[in-house]
């Protein structure tokens, strides 16, 4: 039983504050992924759960023991690292081996352990090679085979796919999935990247600046994101945003154009308001060309001109010009475009976000 | 087509240039070192002789001979000097090694107070001349009467190494990459296994090319040898060079014969380090 | 336990402060003292007698200290500028050689490895003027029928010593700049010959500021030796003929231990101190400033 808690964590280098006072509990076998641009804090508090920096203020607690002052070697954890951090003098066996003859296990066990660890990650061909003469997969897989030996409460990566090419990645990934399903342990895992943390994780931990922006499972973030910052980070390509203000009962853009308020939020807005519109890509399609779920009374059309369109197969994103900026939406079961040819676009407003303008914190509808 | 026929032309003729300059430059590094050799091998006549004698008629290794069999010719005690030599040179590298180790790896891995300002301390102790440097210590040395002894003369080897040995060794350091230090912790090693059981193997041949780098510095030191060193007791090969030298006359050959023998460990020691020293000395400058 | 206190770097640095106190700072410091003293090793007594600043404007009105401070000067700047120029030139030959590149760059570090001290008995042996291999071979070729005069001249002595210096130390430079050519990344002169430079302006513009730092770290090594030279001198021609290559370091020695006037030595050795920490505190901030243009751009 590994729960991992954080309470009140500060990191501190000299009078630079990068950690302010995170709290976040992790269940025991949960996969958790925190996200957040680069420099939001996610290394570092992950770091610092690893023990390999040292805490400036507030608490972790693994498995319901408080591990501030302890050394990484004392908190039963293991770690994935972005560059693997294999050991290049030793063979693949060995690498995987290390913890536990550092342990002082009998020769017998660890062999056991480390063919069992092979079994599961399909090395057993690679055991007597050193990481040199391995393929970049191939050393990360060895990297997650170090971690699985140990056996430990709680699995810790910092983004170990980041060095893969695209189709590798998919692939681990998948790996990493499976292995959680099989390990039954706590796994932490940091990365900028949305999608690894969407396809993996239990509850994603969106982080920005060393705070917590929102924690949620992956529909939680991107159905009701908390945030602005959230909304624009989760979800590719990226949600269509844009100022307004509420003026005689609609939403005023800045260049003059404007929206019906959507009807969820038609009695919680006031006149005169700040706010941020937002809306997904999939929310915005080509009237006839879209999988609409929302109220039928909610679609909003308009008549736009397309900018540009990029085919992706199965579907295209159409840019259309609207309140002078390219909104994009999707298209399914497309048809040839061309540039500056007029469409009518279906918003489904019924889906739309709406942000305060100033603390950029989602409106409840 | 004429173009490319006058490029090709001034192409071939670089080429040309390329391959005489280099070979003068490397007859001009070499030469000297052979003809050292040569000559210790020739009879003094040849070496004296007018006009010179280009082509050597008879080779022997006389001058060798006499060397080594003890009070030979001239009587240098070559063995007591080389003895000599070679203690203080191992002694001090291997202490100048330890505290260069401690020193190199708390500059590679630590961060702290006026870093660089350390650094440049103590690489400006380095700076001090032989010769300046040497006049205190004599005085030190001779006062507490250690002068001339195998003992003062590796505690001065060490102090000269030191600054040396801990910046090539905080290069080397930093080429061992910090995740793995922090892997073999999590592995649940202390940080004194995990850096005996990582960081040290994989820095080994960096930090074996300084511990060479500072046996040559011993093995070739002369200013200060010169000052704290008076007899057989703890003469060195660099100092014992010059008692072949009389107030006029020099015997050519024997010194010729000693300098290679000299020599001979310092290349071969060279040919071992070559790679590893470059780049212990250059690391920071490539990764900035 | 008090040690323990101590932060992990402190206490791994003990060691190597200690040392260098104790071996370097500290007799530095005595010396400091002795240097306003007229301390003579025949009178031990002198020790004791303090004559403030006597040595010091002793040495700063004599005239022969400042020939050899300026000859020193002199023979340094001419010998490193020459070393970096043909370690510029060997590194550039021998980066362009296609075939036994490593034999040749083991060959370029030989000299770094000859003691001082032999490399000025071998060039006292090469110059000899009676049995030198350069005389024998100007003679051999007849380009000259009389012997001259390499180490009984002056000048000729000078420029003796400076060829040793020159032949010994310009490995250090080779060996450096080489590391930097073989670093570098091969697109940048690509991209130059694509944008229509021509060799020149290539090495000019883009190989040879890429260098720049690997050329300061050799600056910085050489500033930390530059003192090696005495040995050179030392062995050549111990200053002579008739003091005409007579350097501070050898100055320094003959006063010490010649003269036996140690006070009056150890104020000129300081200031043979402070032109080497002049030195090298030069080359290092420049090769500071390098390092952190270079980080930037790459």
């Amino acid at each position: 039983m590994a729960p991992v808690t954080l309470r009140k964590l500060v990191k501190r280098y000299g009078a630079l504050e990068v950690v302010h006072g995170i709290d976040l509990e992790v269940k025991d076998r949960e996969f958790i992924a925190l996200v957040g641009p680069s420099g939001c804090g996610k290394s570092t508090t992950l770091r610092m759960i690893a023990g390999l920096e040292e805490v400036s203020g507030g608490a972790i607690e693994i498995g319901g023991r408080k591990v501030n002052d302890l050394p990484p070697r004392a908190r039963n954890i293991s770690m994935v690292f972005q560059s693997y951090a294999l050991y290049p003098h030793m063979t693949v066996a060995e690498n995987m081996g290390f913890s536990l003859k550092i342990a002082g296990r009998s020769a017998d066990e660890i062999k056991t352990r480390v063919d069992e660890a092979a079994a599961i990650l399909d090395l057993g061909h690679l055991l007597e090679r050193r990481p040199s003469q391995l393929s970049g997969g191939q050393r990360q897989r060895v990297a997650m085979g170090r971690a699985i030996v140990r056996q430990p409460d709680v699995f810790l990566f910092d983004e170990p796919l980041s060095n893969l090419d695209a189709k590798l990645r998919t692939q681990v990934r998948t790996e990493i999935k499976k292995l959680h399903a099989r390990m039954q342990a706590t796994m932490i895992y940091v990365t900028h990247d949305q999608v690894e943390a969407m396809t993996l994780s239990d509850r994603i931990v969106i982080m920005r600046d060393g705070h917590i922006e929102q924690v949620g499972t992956p529909e939680d973030v991107f159905r009701r994101p908390a945030t602005k910052f959230v909304a624009g980070f989760i979800g590719s390509p990226p949600m269509n945003m844009e100022e307004a203000v509420l003026t005689d009962g609609k939403l005023a853009f800045t260049t003059g154009a404007s929206l019906p308020v959507p009807p969820r939020f038609r009695s919680s807005l006031r006149e005169g308001q700040k706010v941020t519109f937002g809306l997904r890509p999939d929310d915005i399609y080509p009237s006839g060309h879209g999988l609409h779920a929302g109220d039928a009374d909610a679609v909003h059309e308009l008549e736009l001109p397309v900018t540009i369109t990029e085919p992706l197969g199965n579907e295209t994103l159409v840019f259309t010009q609207f309140n002078g900026r390219d909104w994009v939406s999707r298209m399914l079961n497309p048809r040839p475009l061309r540039s500056g040819e007029k469409m009518r676009m279906s918003l489904d407003l019924s889906r739309a976000h709406i942000f305060d303008g100033e603390t950029g914190k989602a409106l409840a509808g | 087509m004429d173009t490319n026929a006058s490029h090709r032309l001034r192409r071939r003729l670089l080429k040309a240039a390329h391959f005489v300059g280099l070979f003068l430059a490397m007859a001009v590094i070499c030469l000297p070192g052979l003809w050292i050799v040569l000559s210790s091998l020739r009879p003094t006549v040849e070496i004296m002789a007018k006009p010179p004698v280009w082509i050597p008629e008879t080779l022997s290794l006389d001058a060798y001979r006499a060397m080594f069999s003890g009070a030979g010719q001239g009587g240098v005690p070559v063995w007591d000097y080389f003895r000599n030599s070679l203690i203080v040179s191992v002694t001090s590298t291997v202490i100048a090694l330890a505290i260069g180790l401690s020193g190199g790896y708390a500059f590679a891995r630590y961060r702290f107070k006026a870093k660089s300002a350390i650094f440049l301390g103590f690489m400006l102790t380095r700076a001090v001349p032989g010769i300046a440097l040497s006049l205190p210590l004599f005085m030190l040395y001779a006062r507490t009467g250690i002068i001339d002894t195998h003992f003062s003369l590796i505690l001065t080897y060490v102090a000269l190494n030191v600054p040396f040995t801990i910046w090539l060794i905080d290069g080397f350091f930093r080429q061992v990459p910090k995740d793995l230090a922090e892997a073999a912790q999590i592995d649940g090693c202390t940080p004194w296994q995990a850096f005996w059981q990582v960081e040290f193997p994989l820095a080994g041949p960096g930090i074996a090319s300084a511990g060479i780098f500072a046996f040559l510095t011993s093995w070739n030191e002369y200013a200060l040898a010169s000052q704290i060193t008076r007899s057989v007791n703890s003469k060195t090969l660099p100092v014992g060079l010059l008692d072949y030298t009389a107030e006029f006359t020099i015997d050519w050959r024997g010194m010729c014969a000693l300098a290679v023998v000299m020599i001979v460990p310092a290349l071969t020691l060279t040919f071992i380090i070559q790679k590893h020293l470059v780049s212990g000395l250059t690391f920071g400058a490539v990764k900035g | 336990m008090k040690l323990s206190k101590l932060s992990a770097p402190t206490l791994l640095l003990l060691p190597a402060f200690i040392v260098l106190a104790v071996f370097i700072v500290l007799p530095l410091m005595f010396s400091l003292y002795s240097s306003f003293t007229p301390f003579r090793l025949t009178k031990p007594d002198t020790l004791w007698v303090f004559i403030g600043f006597r040595n010091y404007v002793n040495v700063l009105t004599n005239a022969e200290f400042w020939v050899a401070f300026g000859r020193t000067v002199l023979l340094l700047t001419i010998a490193l500028n020459a070393e970096m120029l043909l370690g510029l030139g060997l590194a550039l030959l021998v980066n362009k050689a296609t075939r036994g590149q490593r034999i040749l760059r083991t060959a370029m570090m030989f000299p770094m490895m000859f003691s001082p001290v032999l490399v000025g008995f071998q060039f006292k042996f090469l110059f000899n003027d009676n049995i030198g291999f350069v005389n024998n071979a100007l003679q051999s070729l007849g380009l000259t029928d009389r012997a001259i005069p390499w180490l009984i001249d002056g000048n000729l002595a000078l420029f003796s010593i400076i060829v040793a210096e020159v032949w010994s130390s310009t490995a250090v430079f080779a060996i450096l700049i080489l590391a930097g050519l073989l670093a570098m990344p091969k697109d940048p002169v690509e991209a130059a010959h694509v944008d229509g430079c021509t060799p020149w302006q290539t090495f000019r513009y883009v190989t040879w500021p890429y260098l720049m730092p690997f050329a300061f770290i050799a600056m910085t090594i050489r500033s930390l030796d530059v003192a090696r030279a005495y040995d050179i001198v030392k062995i050549m021609t111990d200053g002579g003929p008739a003091k005409r290559t007579e350097l501070l370091w050898t100055l320094v020695g003959r006063t010490a231990y010649g003269d036996a006037r140690m006070g009056l030595a150890n104020a000129m050795a300081y200031v043979a101190i402070l032109l080497s920490i002049v030195f090298t505190v030069y080359f290092f901030r420049k090769l500071a400033a390098a390092r952190q243009q270079i980080g930037a751009e790459w």
